[in-house]
């Protein structure tokens, strides 16, 4: 029997605004978006106009923990939230491969004497010693496609900048609904949002401590499966260290899911902002990336889309280094189509990207010297933070950490709730996400103890409560 | 079903300028000249960094705290503060009066991504009005995000002058509370700025209609030598609207740092004056959270390096004297080539008058040529700017500029001076 009303609930975080609406049944989807769309500007309306009328956005969850931390007077203050890599001495230092670049480049003043805007795509050096790296040597598979010509490439400002452009392209011609793990890194939802996204599915990652596939493809199965008509979804994949949790699923795993990502089509947007850091090894991080170009496996007919940075594993942060790139499985006319719509989309935005980070990046890229040196520097900053989780396994009794192959990458997932994590940062100023995640590279010698003593006395003070 | 999607997606023309530089790449010719994009060379037709630029480098890379961390979402404060204390002047109200919101953006264009974006969401059925004719990625910048875009008269072609009339009576007919980008000098692609009596004219009947103004500020100090006096019209904007709107000013450090690549700029919004029922702070405050979310949903925060750079030359007094003699240099030079281009066009008998090319200011001259005569100044002479005529005066020097100029009259005598 056919239902005649149907609940329709309209989540806009924007503008903070949740609606839930009792309607006759709409008899298209098409209608339903009709529908919500009138429904939705109905609400906008109330906010437009003014300038006196703007709401106030929450601050950013990550940042603003950030500057709380700067102001607490407790010398024992430990800053456990933001995802930069700083070695034992509680120091950012500048990678020795980074440095070593930075120093030719201020030495040899030529490399730097033209800081005249780069090609709105980026350096072009930069681009092809990126996708040499990404697509011969991460996925040796890719070559063929760069033979063929069918990767698009923008030099982006960094993880986000990719993920931006690649949402607004995508939102422009082909999909404004996504898929996003639950939980994911925060911003995500906020970048397809605002880039032009109408749609975002959230589908079961972590459940109970684990990870859970086989919720994951249930919730892709029950909203993307047979029958479903409208345009194609696109769906976000952590290549490794899922951020904040830090579980990443296995290989053999990742091809059940691949399999099923392909046999919905759905379009793979692969966010690898942590390649190098949770296995030490730069190339095999890539996993992800090769499982996908298999071409005997799979063929993604609305493209691929890869979102790199070198943020992390070139410590190259504030200087917004990485970049999109998009496989399309067709040909080179439709790559160049590809091509030029991402540069309009760059063009409006800002012009061109900076420069000073893809030069530094290029000659650590292009050296091989430099390289093999960088190689070195992510393989022990990744075992730094091995040796952190196993001191925090050693001085804690949790089952998170008994199985050292378990949690991936910069991040722990603590499992503390919020009200473990505002005693932390209330009565030990120490600052951890909200949702629980710490960040291992904050932990050294002169901290961890306290740490480990402050995280033994909350999940204890959590039992209590809970028994 | 889906398969063929992406096959549909069209080829865009390649950027205009962009395209320039590809196509000059590529001309083996010995003798070949770029008056394409818009970016200073020395007198030697190299680029050039400024010295106040080299010692602030040599500063920040000696610095023992020196580092690639994340700047804030807003960016570097003390660019944004050096920033807007160089804009509004020292003797600013607004600043007093702390009715000033600036955090870092993408260089100009990232500060006018960020005017569309933020607009859009308090006015997004607002026109928005451009010159005529304007620097060819403002239409695109805000017709991205939505916006219609409409145009007011500008350069009289007839007279190579403003068109002051038609200016001052297309702000007057435009729907109330309309936007307005204004070049705030050395307007691209003329060369051709307001005198302040214009100016006066022109800001007048902004605030009689209640429009809102976007100052695009991407030459200050580059267009004259001197910072003062190139901010005469934000200034006057902003006495003049303090009562009656908001004002954004979207500034690029590219041109008067020398630091194109970098994309050091920032993005102001000037509060207007209001009465005391509103709470400016909590106003401030949720533009302010407002601005941060765009950021952070585009690149999470700004560049550094070249927002660090341009925050030591601004905060550093030997090297903001240094950086003031910097930009002297530059636009001397500039100022110096404009002459002799005239010069010699007149001692060559070229056809038409070239007086125009001397009285405006900035990096480009609106030359007046034709697209046919801008193609064939490319086929037959290796002389390359964009189809309008405008050239950029930056790419001329003393041992170019007579070449350019026999070229110029070369094929202003090969189509007719009516072709002018």
């Amino acid at each position: 029997m056919q239902r005649r009303f149907e609940k329709i609930v309209i989540i806009h975080p924007p503008m903070n605004l949740k609606l839930v609406y009792q309607t006759p049944r709409l008899r298209s989807p098409n209608r339903t978006l009709v529908f919500m769309t009138s429904i939705l500007r109905r609400h906008l309306h109330k906010f437009a106009g003014s300038i006196i009328g703007i709401p106030r956005a929450p601050p950013d969850r990550i940042l603003g923990l950030t500057e709380q931390y700067k102001t607490d007077p407790n010398p024992q203050k430990t800053n456990l939230t933001v995802g930069i890599y700083k070695d034992n001495f509680g120091e950012v230092k500048t990678f020795p491969s980074v440095a070593k670049a930075q120093a030719i480049l201020d030495e040899h003043i030529e490399l730097n004497i033209d800081l005249s805007y780069l090609p709105i795509n980026g350096c072009p050096a930069f681009q092809e010693n990126v996708l040499k790296f990404l697509y011969r040597e991460s996925c040796p598979a890719g070559g063929e496609l760069l033979d063929k010509e069918l990767v698009s490439f923008v030099q982006t400002l960094s993880g986000t900048g990719a993920l931006a452009v690649t949402s607004k392209f995508l939102s422009s011609f082909i999909s404004r609904s996504v898929w996003i793990p639950n939980p994911s890194w925060a911003n995500h939802s906020n970048v397809f949002w605002n880039n032009g996204f109408k749609e975002i599915n959230c589908y079961t990652y972590y459940r109970d401590g684990e990870l859970d596939v086989d919720g994951w493809l249930l919730d892709l199965e029950r909203k993307s499966g047979a029958g479903r008509t409208d345009a194609p979804q696109c769906i976000v994949l952590h290549a490794c260290c899922h951020n904040p949790t830090g579980v990443d699923p296995t290989p053999e795993q990742w091809v059940r899911i691949m399999d099923k990502v392909h046999e919905l089509q759905l379009i793979p947007i692969i966010d690898m902002a942590y390649q190098g850091l949770d296995t030490g090894d730069l190339f095999q991080d890539a996993h992800l990336l090769r499982l996908c170009l298999d071409s005997n496996r799979y063929r993604w007919n609305n493209g691929l889309f890869l979102c790199q940075s070198f943020a992390k594993n070139m410590g190259l942060y504030g200087e917004r280094v990485g970049s999109l790139s998009v496989v399309t499985p067709h040909s080179v006319d439709v790559k160049r189509n590809i091509d030029s719509q991402l540069k309009k989309i760059v063009r409006g935005m800002y012009s061109s990207p900076p420069g000073y980070g893809s030069r530094i990046a290029n000659l650590v890229l292009s050296s091989s010297h430099l390289k093999e040196l960088w190689v070195e520097d992510v393989k022990n900053m990744a075992g730094r933070l091995q040796s952190v989780k196993s001191r925090l396994a050693a001085q804690l009794e949790w089952a998170s950490l008994r199985d050292p192959s378990r949690q991936h990458g910069m991040f722990l997932y603590t499992g503390l709730n919020r009200s473990c994590v505002d005693i932390l940062r209330e009565k030990y100023s120490i600052y951890l996400l909200q949702d629980g995640r710490l960040s291992l590279s904050g932990l050294n010698d002169s901290n961890i103890d306290y740490v480990c003593e402050a995280l033994r006395n909350v999940s204890h003070h959590l039992n209590e409560k809970e028994a | 079903m889906s398969k063929d999607l992406l096959n549909n997606v069209e080829l865009l023309p390649p950027d205009a300028l962009f395209n320039i530089k590809s196509r000059l790449a590529k001309d083996s010719r010995p003798v070949k000249v770029d008056l394409g994009i818009g970016a200073y060379r020395d007198d030697t037709g190299k680029p050039w960094v400024l010295p106040s630029v080299r010692k602030a480098e040599k500063l920040i890379q000696q610095s023992t705290d020196y580092n690639h961390e994340y700047l804030s979402i807003g960016g570097l404060g003390a660019l944004t503060q050096g920033a807007s204390r160089v804009l509004l002047g020292d003797q600013s109200t607004a600043l007093k009066e702390n009715r000033v919101v600036s955090v870092q953006s993408l260089s100009g264009t990232g500060a006018l991504h960020m005017a569309a974006t933020f607009l859009a969401k308090v006015g997004h059925d607002k026109l928005i009005y451009l010159s005529d004719p304007t620097w060819a990625n403002h239409k695109a910048i805000f017709e991205m995000v939505g916006f219609k875009t409409a145009t007011y008269p500008y350069w009289d072609p007839a007279t190579k002058s403003l068109d002051l009339q038609g200016y001052v009576s297309a702000i007057k007919s435009a729907p109330q509370g309309s936007i307005f980008v204004l070049h705030a000098c050395a307007h691209n692609p003329t060369g051709l700025d307001p005198d302040h009596d214009q100016w006066t004219s022109i800001l007048d009947a902004i605030v009689e209609k209640d429009h809102i103004v976007i100052f695009d500020s991407a030459y200050q100090g580059f267009a004259s030598g001197d910072l003062d006096r190139d901010a005469f019209a934000v200034r006057l904007g902003l006495e003049k609207l303090s009562d009656a709107s908001p004002v954004i000013i979207c500034q690029s450090f590219a041109k008067n740092v020398g630091m194109y690549g970098e994309r050091a700029g920032c993005f102001h919004v000037v509060f207007p004056r209001q009465d005391q029922s509103v709470d400016t702070e909590k106003v401030k405050a949720a533009v302010t959270s407002q601005l941060a979310k765009i950021t952070r949903s585009e690149l999470s925060n700004p560049p550094a390096y070249g927002a660090k750079i341009v925050a030591t030359v601004l905060n550093t007094p030997e090297l903001t004297n240094q950086w003031h003699s910097d930009m002297v240099t530059m636009s001397s030079r500039i100022i110096k080539m404009r002459h002799e281009l005239r010069d010699h066009l007149v001692k060559l008998n070229t056809p038409g008058n070239w007086d125009h090319i001397v009285g405006q200011t900035g990096m480009f001259s609106y030359t007046g040529l034709s697209a046919e005569m801008v193609q064939r100044l490319e086929k037959e002479h290796a002389v390359y700017m964009v189809s309008s005529g405008r050239a950029s005066i930056a790419g001329l020097n003393s041992s170019n500029v007579e070449y350019v100029a026999k070229a110029i009259n070369e094929v202003v005598n090969h189509f007719g001076s009516s072709k002018l």
